[in-house]
């Protein structure tokens, strides 16, 4: 059994091939994790998404760029509970092909507006500039960027610079593509998100948000594939979503009497 | 426009049409610069050369033509002429912040507690004629203890006619500062200001213009503080600043010289040629305070560098500004103020001045910070200014400030990532611009283009987030419209609009002024009955169209097609309308929305409308708002 003195030599190394081991892409160093709350995948990442790091998020289809987004912005709400501050980088291609964040919606899927700050900017690789530059600071405890496209600006030696900005400042990075990106790259975590079908309620309406993350990079374990729910009233991911109610209307086979119309 | 100053010392004719005649002619021939007056090509400006051949300013370019027909004409152009010289105007603001323009042709400096810095008045005087002669500009400079009597001896006295005392020493001037970086203290210039004027351009006097003007620099005119008068007597009635119907009016009577007038009584002048008219001899001898308006705003805060060897690389610049930033922080610091807006004001050796401003979130009071600021202000614009021959001024100036109180330094984490939050904020908008960085303040509309706002992040004082929660629960929720029942069965309608319907901003809609009466603008009912979020996460600019089969007349739609793909929904919520605040369409029938919450079988969660109803009139249209996580 190691002494208090000897876990203390033991931490102390580590601190010190953590500062010479900056450039692999793993540390020593017992890191701020944030966990999900979800068993399966907090195992899955080794306690959490480590934070002072650099996370990549694209869609699994086009369409599903809502989805993606909700996902980065659920874990800034799990980060920002505390009360810290997050950014949301966007560039101006991006906001023009998928749309802007919208306040209200924000406000209803737990992310309160006063949390975010929202920066606008020309071009990809500015994007990634302002992404290291807030990653340094301390200021905010995320940093979301969203690059259009597959963002190929944010290749290998960008991502790299975002890992160790992050790794630096200590906030969690989240980069958005809106297409898969094939090169590898310097990420700790690449997530394919897509929206899962919701378990809808006892009416007949729509159910909690529900995402289908496809986990294929992992610096710290292995992959997977899970489906989580988001409850937005509380800020929690949830592993399934709770029956709540009967599993659908019954069908009488009764024909709906309304007509259907088709109108562009 | 580029660089006029540069431009200026071309010597094509074209080049130096906008200065008129006044520079030194590089090549000799003589060139004039026409006006059109009164329906006639009229001379506006012309060269030594011209003067030489005994043209005169105000002679018709006929007459002009007759007696010389080879000459060279240029027409005049008055906006280059001010932009020429407001570009003069800014260089001088090397020598005083108080820089006023005498349109067309003049500027007037405030250098009241400045003189000093340039080795006394005459020194400061000479400098400025050398150095205009150097730039190819011709001028006068003359010193007085008021505008009127500087703007006098500067056009209409001869340049010998203050011999005698002028070198004694001037009257102290007032102001406190030190050589190499002066603080202005800001406050309003009292009576008794020396005021100096100087003139780019040549006059249209009958003095005679012998010489060049590297010459005429060396006779002197300052005009020492107790011979104001004195140094006016003899001048023309011209010399005044009135109109020259009133000349003319005057001259009639047999009143030439100032020294005609000056002593006579004052009613029976004011009575017979106008108020204005004693007024100007009452500038003109002091008797009444004439404040120079300064072009630019005076920044309370100055400090500045200069250099005999002009600087040029950007690492000397940003090592200029750091050096400075200290300075101007110990100036500040004096007053417990904080800069909000500072400029770095970069004079380039041959005349153009570069301005750089960078704002700030909260007051700043720290050195290293201002020195990032304008590392990014460089980064983002370093390409557009091309230091040339290098610098050889630079000056920082806190344009406004507030109020900065040291805080004290907390162990707490949060106070720490506050000042690096707005330290960022002010980064990141430097680089990019305050307003690309923005926080959404929600409005006080149920319009969803309009219910949220996006105000720079730099001037929106975030609130205390409990603040904010209470004032939203206590809102009053504002009533959806209800559903108006429909009998008709729809017939199908098969529609094709391309584009949605132009939705009129509202008076006061979407303005940047944040709404402290925030609230939510989703009704709480709605929210309270569903599982999923009411609103979406993102909301696309313009709604797109999307094509839709929905049951009619109000039903959801059951499959929809965006952006080529199909869609078939599977869960739908609504119709939530949203009726417009008391816009029409062309039909005069009130514009409504319908709002569906629906989700495909893929799970894409998006949010659309239905635009119009189905009857014979009008066309519904289906469009698609935002989309859902």
């Amino acid at each position: 059994m190691a002494s208090a003195a000897s876990r203390g030599a033991l931490s102390h190394l580590r601190q010190a091939l953590a500062t010479l081991d900056k450039v692999k892409g793993f540390s020593l160093v017992e890191e701020d994790t944030l966990a999900l709350g979800l068993p399966e995948v907090d195992a899955a990442l080794g306690g959490g998404l480590a934070c002072a790091a650099l996370h990549e998020l694209a869609p699994v289809a086009p369409a599903q760029f809502g989805a993606t987004a909700g996902f980065a912005l659920a874990l800034a709400a799990l980060r920002t509970a505390g009360g810290s501050s997050a950014l949301y980088i966007q560039t101006d291609f991006a906001a023009l092909e998928a749309g802007a964040l919208y306040g209200p919606g924000l406000d209803c899927f737990g992310v309160p507006m006063e949390r975010l700050i929202l920066l606008r900017v020309p071009r990809p690789v500015d994007a990634l500039w302002a992404c290291e530059e807030a990653m340094k600071s301390r200021g905010v405890a995320v940093v979301i960027a969203e690059l259009p496209e597959a963002g190929e600006a944010a290749d290998f030696t960008a991502t790299r610079r975002l890992t160790l900005a992050a790794r630096a400042g200590g906030g969690l990075g989240l980069l958005l593509r809106h297409r898969p990106l094939p090169i590898a790259t310097a990420a700790t975590t690449r997530w394919q998100v897509a929206a899962a079908p919701s378990t809808p309620d006892r009416f007949g309406g729509l159910g909690r948000t529900a995402f289908d993350l496809s986990l294929n990079r992992n610096r710290s374990g292995r992959c997977g594939r899970f489906i989580v729910h988001w409850d937005h009233h509380e800020r929690a991911f949830l592993p399934q979503a709770l029956s709540v109610g009967v599993a659908a209307a019954a069908d009488d086979g009764s024909v709906d009497p309304r007509p259907f119309a088709h109108a562009g | 426009m580029t660089d006029r100053l540069i431009r200026g010392r071309s010597p094509t004719p074209a080049d130096t049409a906008h200065a008129g005649g006044s520079r030194f002619a590089q090549s000799d021939a003589p060139l004039v610069v026409v006006e059109p007056v009164k329906g006639a090509l009229r001379l506006a400006g012309l060269n030594d050369a011209a003067d030489g051949l005994g043209l005169r300013f105000g002679m018709a370019l006929a007459d002009a033509r007759a007696m010389y027909p080879r000459i060279a004409v240029a027409d005049a152009d008055p906006d280059a002429d001010r932009r020429m010289l407001v570009a003069i105007a800014d260089w001088c603001d090397r020598y005083t912040p108080l820089v006023g323009l005498d349109s067309p042709d003049g500027l007037l400096l405030d250098i009241s507690g400045c003189a000093h810095l340039f080795g006394g008045e005459e020194a400061l005087r000479r400098d400025i004629v050398v150095r205009l002669a150097q730039q190819g500009f011709q001028a006068r400079a003359a010193v007085a203890d008021t505008v009127g009597c500087a703007w006098a001896v500067a056009r209409y006295a001869d340049d010998n006619v203050i011999r005698g005392r002028a070198t004694s020493s001037p009257p102290p001037a007032k102001g406190r500062s030190r050589p190499s970086s002066t603080g202005y203290a800001g406050e309003g210039q009292g009576g008794g200001m020396r005021s100096r004027r100087e003139q780019a351009h040549p006059l249209p006097t009958p003095l005679p213009q012998t010489g060049e003007g590297a010459e005429r620099a060396r006779g002197t005119l300052l005009v020492p503080s107790d011979r104001t008068r004195e140094v006016l007597l003899p001048l023309p009635l011209a010399a005044l600043r009135i109109a020259p119907e009133t000349i003319a009016d005057l001259t009639q009577v047999g009143l030439k010289r100032i020294a005609d007038v000056i002593d006579r009584p004052r009613a029976p002048l004011a009575a017979r040629f106008g108020e204005a008219f004693v007024h100007r001899i009452d500038q003109a001898v002091g008797r009444v305070d004439e404040p120079i308006t300064p072009r630019l705003p005076v920044p309370p805060y100055v400090t500045e560098r200069r250099f005999a060897d002009p600087i040029a690389l950007e690492a000397d610049v940003l090592g200029t500004i750091d050096h400075l930033a200290r300075e101007l922080v110990k100036l500040m610091e004096r007053r417990g103020e904080g800069a909000r807006f500072i400029e770095v004001a970069l004079f380039r050796a041959d005349g153009k001045v570069h301005r750089i401003v960078a704002g700030t979130g909260a007051p700043l009071r720290d050195a290293a910070r201002i020195r990032a600021l304008f590392v990014e202000r460089l980064a983002a614009v370093g390409d557009e200014y091309d230091p040339g021959f290098g610098y050889d001024v630079v000056r920082l100036g806190a344009l406004a400030t507030e109020r900065c109180d040291p805080a004290q330094t907390g162990l707490a984490v949060s106070d720490h990532s506050a000042a690096e939050l707005t330290h960022l904020i002010d980064r990141l908008g430097a680089r990019f611009g305050l307003r690309r960085v923005t926080r959404l303040v929600p409005q006080d509309t149920h319009i969803p283009e309009f219910a949220v706002t996006a105000v720079a992040a730099a001037t929106c004082r975030t609130m205390p987030a409990n603040a904010s929660l209470e004032l939203r629960s206590i809102a009053p929720q504002r009533p959806l419209p209800r559903l108006r029942g429909r009998d008709r069965e729809g017939a199908c309608i098969m529609g094709g609009a391309s584009s949605p319907p132009p939705q009129p901003s509202p008076v006061n809609g979407g303005g940047s002024r944040p709404s402290l009466r925030q609230r939510r603008s989703v009704p709480a009912s709605i929210e309270q009955d569903s599982l999923s979020p009411v609103r979406p996460i993102r909301l696309f600019e313009r709604p797109e169209p999307i094509e839709a089969i929905a049951a009619v007349p109000d039903g959801p739609p059951v499959q929809f097609t965006w952006r080529r793909m199909r869609y078939v929904v599977t869960h739908a919520e609504g119709p939530e309308r949203i009726a417009m605040e008391w816009w029409r369409d062309a039909h005069g029938h009130a514009l409504a929305r319908d709002y569906f919450r629906v989700e495909s079988r893929e799970g894409v969660r998006v949010w659309l409308y239905r635009q119009g109803f189905f009857n014979d009139l009008t066309l519904p249209t289906w469009f698609l708002h935002g989309v859902f996580a």
